[in-house]
């Protein structure tokens, strides 16, 4: 008795993930080409950018807030590496200069809103709008080409077959899974997302949490700034449009609670392959795009919903 | 309750801010003898203002209609304004009123949309501005007081990408289409004049629905890298630039696919150098711009137009003559 009721609660613990491999056969007898090893590679590549992009976005949710900036911050930053990664200088330059540029718009981000108390939504938003127009700005509104082919190298590349994109999505996920479960900083991030007063009260100086929180989204965001112009091999002002809500969409799916103070790594990069992999297979279907939007939002919708009724009925 | 006050002062700011820039946007390039303007629409000072309203300034090709309008404007000395609606048409519309209102003699506007721009060029031709569209026009655009259109073709750039596509394969073929979103008239003019080539090859075979990947390269690339696992495909038409530098950087340089774009953008053209893409029919929006603004200055002068339907060809721009356009 106890038995069965341990698995079941192991089951809905674990529920998304379930969901996934569920997808994951599905498309496979649809469609066997999905399973093969090159569209393996495929799929990391695609969900590199915007895992990286999550996992930042994880930091912030967790912690109580929210980050509407982040496409936008991935359009500058990229602009910057673009201008800065012709070859004049070493392919380190680029890189550092995006994560700081990532890395101010954050703290930015995070002294408006526990500082100057912003909602996070009003305060991300603002800086979505200023830093999108920034872009435009030290662009001129062109794409910037002429990228140095070490530069292009660094997403085209791959080592024993996995591109290099994933192994930077890798680095991230290890790194951000044991700063989050395994230090007093991650444990004081789940603090103020449960309880702002409650953490305030029990002596974590909550101010410089919430800041750092967002500056990890803008230096990761940075970072995916600087491998997105790679990846293309030009800077876009336009580009990275709406990449927050994929981020936020990962999260949720995965299981990070928008109230704050809930939520585990590998359930973000559950639902960050979960996204990745329905684009992919509807792709390979020759699905058209209009039905493609269409049940991106149903399987969000069905996956969270389906998550929610699993673990309400364990109580 | 402090908390809301504070909000509300805040607002209260930020919406003033708003409207002061706003007006200041409106007014910057009128010089200081504003007053005389209305004496200046019949040549009292011997300069007409026009103003150019731009879809928007966020591409290469709109970049290029910028220029090539101020390039124009400052050979045949007239004074320019240009204003970008941001792809509002509410806002274009907004725009247009207040150009009318400060006494322009003529207004350039790429329409934001064709239908929604229609009420308002006809009240500020009413009102006794030369109105003129380019790079696309709005719908039965006579009957709405617009005297001249300067603008590319989007069916038969279609036409034109296509039909060597067709020629490059030798008539047979599995080919795929990246579009931009559905809902614009750019995308369907576009697919349209695809299909009235495709329509003369039926060995040449669409082996999956046309993908929208909204202009944008990451989307494109990731598109056709799920495509290129699962396809054969002998050739990707690819409706801007953008998109098939996505196509070329999936499909990686020299990858024996026929990849083509549209617009002629610098993009491409570095693509086109390299390899990564086949080639790409330019539309050359500069030059719709200033046949724009001459179209303006002549009318204004008093002269007529031989046709008031000004079209800019679409040139195939490849390898071997990419050197040329950049």
């Amino acid at each position: 008795m106890k038995e069965t009721r341990r698995a079941k609660a192991l089951i809905s613990e674990y529920f998304i993930f379930v969901i996934f491999i569920a997808l994951v056969v599905v498309l496979t007898c649809l469609k066997p080409s999905f399973i093969q090893p090159s569209n393996l590679v495929n799929i990391l590549k695609q969900a590199s950018i915007n895992g990286i992009l999550a996992f930042g976005m994880m930091f912030v949710i967790i912690a109580g807030g929210f980050d509407m900036s982040v496409g936008s911050t991935v359009a500058f930053t990229g602009i910057l590496a673009a201008m800065l990664g012709q070859g004049q200088y070493p392919i380190i330059v680029p890189l550092v200069v995006a994560m700081l540029g990532g890395l101010a718009v954050g703290i930015i981000n995070g002294v408006g809103v526990s500082v100057g108390n912003l909602p996070p939504f009003i305060m991300t938003l603002g800086t979505m709008t200023a830093v999108r127009g920034l872009a435009l700005l030290i662009s001129d509104g062109k794409p910037i080409i002429g990228i140095s082919e070490p530069y292009k190298a660094v997403a085209a590349s791959s080592i024993f077959g996995i591109p290099m994109l994933a192994v930077f999505l890798v680095i991230i996920i290890l790194i951000c899974s044991f700063v989050l479960s395994k230090t007093v900083y991650g444990r004081r991030v789940y603090a103020c997302g449960g309880n702002l007063l409650a953490a305030q009260v029990s002596g974590i100086n909550t101010t410089r949490i919430r800041i750092s929180t967002f500056a990890i989204a803008g230096l990761l965001a940075g970072l995916c700034g600087f491998l997105m112009t790679s990846r293309v091999t030009i800077g876009q002002p336009t580009a990275a449009e709406s990449y927050e809500m994929d981020a936020i969409t990962a999260c949720v799916v995965g299981g990070v609670s928008m109230s704050g103070g809930v939520g585990k790594p590998w359930g973000v990069v559950v639902g960050c392959l979960l996204i990745t992999v329905i684009a992919n297979g509807l792709d390979i279907m020759g699905v058209s795009s209009h039905w493609q939007k269409i049940v991106k939002g149903l399987i969000i919708v069905l996956a969270v919903l389906i998550d929610v009724k699993g673990k309400s009925k364990k109580r | 309750m402090k908390k809301k006050k504070f909000l509300a002062l805040l607002l209260t700011g930020a919406m003033a801010l708003a409207a002061l820039t706003g007006c200041s946007s409106g007014t910057e390039t009128t010089t200081d003898e504003g007053a005389g303007g209305e004496t200046a629409a019949e040549g009292g000072d011997g300069t007409y203002r026009i103003a150019l309203i731009q879809q928007h300034q966020t591409n290469a090709f709109q970049i290029g209609v910028t220029e090539g309008a101020q390039a124009k404007a400052d050979e045949l000395g007239v004074e320019l304004s240009i204003l970008s609606a941001d792809q509002d048409a509410a806002k274009q519309i907004s725009q247009i009123e207040q150009c009318v209102s400060e006494g322009y003699d003529a207004i350039l506007f790429e329409p934001v949309d064709p239908d929604g721009l229609r009420d308002a060029a006809k009240a500020a031709a009413d009102a006794g501005v030369i109105m003129i569209n380019i790079v696309s026009a709005c719908t039965d655009w006579e009957s709405a007081g617009i005297s001249a259109v300067s603008c590319g073709d989007n069916v038969k750039a279609g036409e034109n990408e296509m039909q060597h596509v067709a020629d490059l394969l030798g008539g047979e073929g599995n080919i795929a289409i990246l579009t931009g979103p559905s809902s614009t008239t750019d995308t369907t003019a576009r697919l349209e004049g695809y299909r009235n080539i495709l329509a003369n090859y039926p060995n040449m075979t669409e082996v999956v629905a046309p993908a929208d990947c909204e202009w944008d390269t990451a989307q494109a690339q990731a598109t056709v890298e799920s495509w290129l696992s699962a396809y054969d495909l002998d050739a990707i038409v690819c409706q801007n630039d953008g998109m098939a530098v996505g196509a070329g950087n999936a499909a990686g340089a020299n990858s024996g696919i026929v990849i083509t774009g549209l617009d002629g953008t610098p993009d491409g053209y570095e693509a086109i150098k390299d390899g990564r893409i086949t080639g790409t029919v330019a539309q050359d929006g500069g030059m719709m711009a200033s046949s724009g603004v001459e179209a303006a200055v002549t009318l204004l002068e008093g002269g007529t137009l031989e046709n008031n339907l000004i079209i800019a060809d679409s040139v195939w721009v490849d390898a071997s003559n990419v050197a040329d356009y950049e």
